[in-house]
């Protein structure tokens, strides 16, 4: 094996991300894919490698006169985009392909409405698995979040405040982006008055269900150093799965996966959370947010709420954290939005939403079971 | 119009003695045969010692509360007229860590306290199924 190769991010790009958008997972893949092809300065033709978490990686390569492809993959069931974006990183690190295309697309997911009245049922892993669980009424993630978000209350310093004001902060950041959905400010007042989904879950809570289209490229530092952006590079990332899918019977749910991914991370990196200057972590729930911060070491352990109401995730904050406005605001783009926007942090162009001298950005993706986490640099 | 019927385990899968158990009143968990570790989801393999020789047993019943969440939208038809009520995860004492996915039932969820004692009851919910649900133990 020759040495591996430092890699980097030079090209980001959304589909014409909404609800209910009625287009195809093709068509969202062929717009982001021209968003990133766009903000790179690249042609298909330079894309030698694809990967993808939704739909299929040669197919969507086909359809954009990509290739031949050197490397390609289709992700399963993982921790988000933050699989794809690792695998395609590890292909430009080995040589399998120097210039890699990566993936998700998500479409909408059905309503409780829609299950409610047997409209449309709930996908599940493993149907074994779900047999045990689905004659309790236990069907839905927001119901292993419930399990979590209770036991987190009880394990830490959190309140229920600490929730209203990490949706008012998160909020604050939309109406920056205007490529958020939701961008209308919202109160404590709002917060606490929104309906419980599987209490002490909210809706707002929640990441917002839409159908998206997110593309990644990834290429080596030397390549991406003659791009049309500044190369973004990648310092390092970790992948880690501590269980089956199981969230209900985490062993403890307080410091799942993220605890161990975190460790991992640092231990590839001689960078350390001190450095970092904002972090893009994910709002599937928003207690996924308050264990990364803490996993991650970016706070005190069980002091989540407390750093989150004392201000200091907010822009201007010491630690800006989801700038973009999670994806409780600008939809489910299933982590891709957390690397997309930390590409665009250490660009220094996001305008009014941009963090002072941003060089160190971490993103992460996931919670319980398995998840995964990237640091980057400014190049 | 007759009533949604429950959602039903999938059929012939490894955890049918957990179900007949509890059509008969029993709450009976996986337990490897050469070491004695309790696994819950059962599984074809023991992940302590890796034998295959399993069989359900019988257990107490009684446990602690881990966590619950009390679940306000129906996400299938059968559950409609049944919201709110509480999912909750309970922690047998047979073994350390040894969890169980439930129901906790005749306790109001502001009443409701992580590690508060609980004791299986069951609860049926059609002629074909039978559900291990918890209630907060009675004192001796």
């Amino acid at each position: 094996m020759t040495s591996l190769r430092k890699v980097a991010i030079a090209g980001v790009g959304y589909s014409q991300v909404g609800r209910h958008t009625g287009l195809s997972e093709r068509h969202h893949a062929a717009q982001a894919a021209v968003a990133a092809l766009g903000d790179a300065g690249l042609d298909a033709a330079d894309i030698d490698g694809a990967t993808t978490w939704g739909g299929d990686a040669t197919d969507f390569a086909w359809m954009l006169g990509m290739g031949p492809l050197r490397w390609h993959l289709n992700v399963g069931v993982s921790p988000a985009f933050i699989t794809p974006a690792i695998h395609a990183a590890m292909a430009v690190a080995t040589g399998q392909c120097d210039v890699c295309i990566a993936f998700r697309i998500m479409m909408q997911q059905p309503s409780a409405a829609q299950i409610a009245s047997g409209a449309a049922t709930l996908a599940s892993p493993s149907m074994e698995d779900a047999g045990m669980m689905y004659p309790f009424g236990d069907f839905s993630p927001t119901q292993w979040a419930g399990l979590l978000t209770n036991r987190y209350l009880h394990d830490s310093d959190a309140t229920e405040e600490h929730f209203a004001r990490f949706a008012v902060v998160q909020r604050e950041h939309a109406v920056r982006n205007e490529e958020a959905l939701q961008r209308t400010p919202l109160t404590v007042e709002d917060y606490l008055a929104a309906p419980y989904i599987s209490k002490p879950v909210r809706l707002l809570d929640c990441d917002l269900p839409c159908d998206s289209g997110s593309a990644v490229i990834f290429t080596t530092e030397e390549r991406a150093r003659d791009l049309r952006q500044k190369p973004v590079l990648v310092e390092a990332s970790a992948l880690s799965s501590i269980r089956d899918m199981n969230f209900e019977l985490l062993d403890d749910m307080t410091h799942t996966s993220p605890a161990h991914c975190a460790q991992v991370l640092w231990s590839r990196t001689s960078l350390k959370p001190g450095d970092v200057d904002c972090a893009q972590l994910y709002d599937g729930f928003s207690v996924i947010t308050f264990q990364w911060l803490e996993a991650l070491g970016l706070c005190d352990p069980g002091a989540a709420g407390p750093f989150i109401a004392e201000g200091n995730t907010r822009l201007g904050g010491s630690l800006p954290v989801n700038t973009d406005g999670g994806a409780c605001n600008v939809g489910r783009r299933h982590g891709a939005n957390f690397c997309i926007e930390a590409t665009r942090q250490l660009r220094g162009t996001c305008g009014v939403r941009q963090v002072d001298g941003a060089e160190v950005a971490v993103w992460a993706n996931a919670v319980g079971p398995f998840s995964g986490a990237m640091l980057l640099t400014a190049g | 119009m007759s009533a949604p019927a429950p959602p039903t385990p999938a059929p012939g899968a490894i955890s049918e003695f957990f179900w007949s158990g509890a059509r008969r009143g029993q709450l009976m968990i996986q337990r490897c045969q050469a070491c004695g570790t309790y696994i819950h989801l059962p599984r074809p393999v023991c992940r302590a010692c890796h034998s295959f020789d399993l069989l359900g047993e019988p257990v107490s019943g009684r446990g602690s509360l881990y966590s619950f969440t009390e679940t306000h939208r129906p996400f299938h038809p059968f559950f409609v007229d049944r919201v709110p009520y509480l999912v909750a995860v309970v922690e047998l004492e047979e073994q350390a860590g040894l969890r169980v996915l439930t129901n906790l039932v005749r306790v109001a969820e502001a009443d409701v306290r992580i590690g508060m004692a609980v004791q299986v009851e069951f609860e049926r919910l059609s002629d074909d199924l039978t559900i291990p649900v918890f209630a907060p133990a009675v004192a001796a």
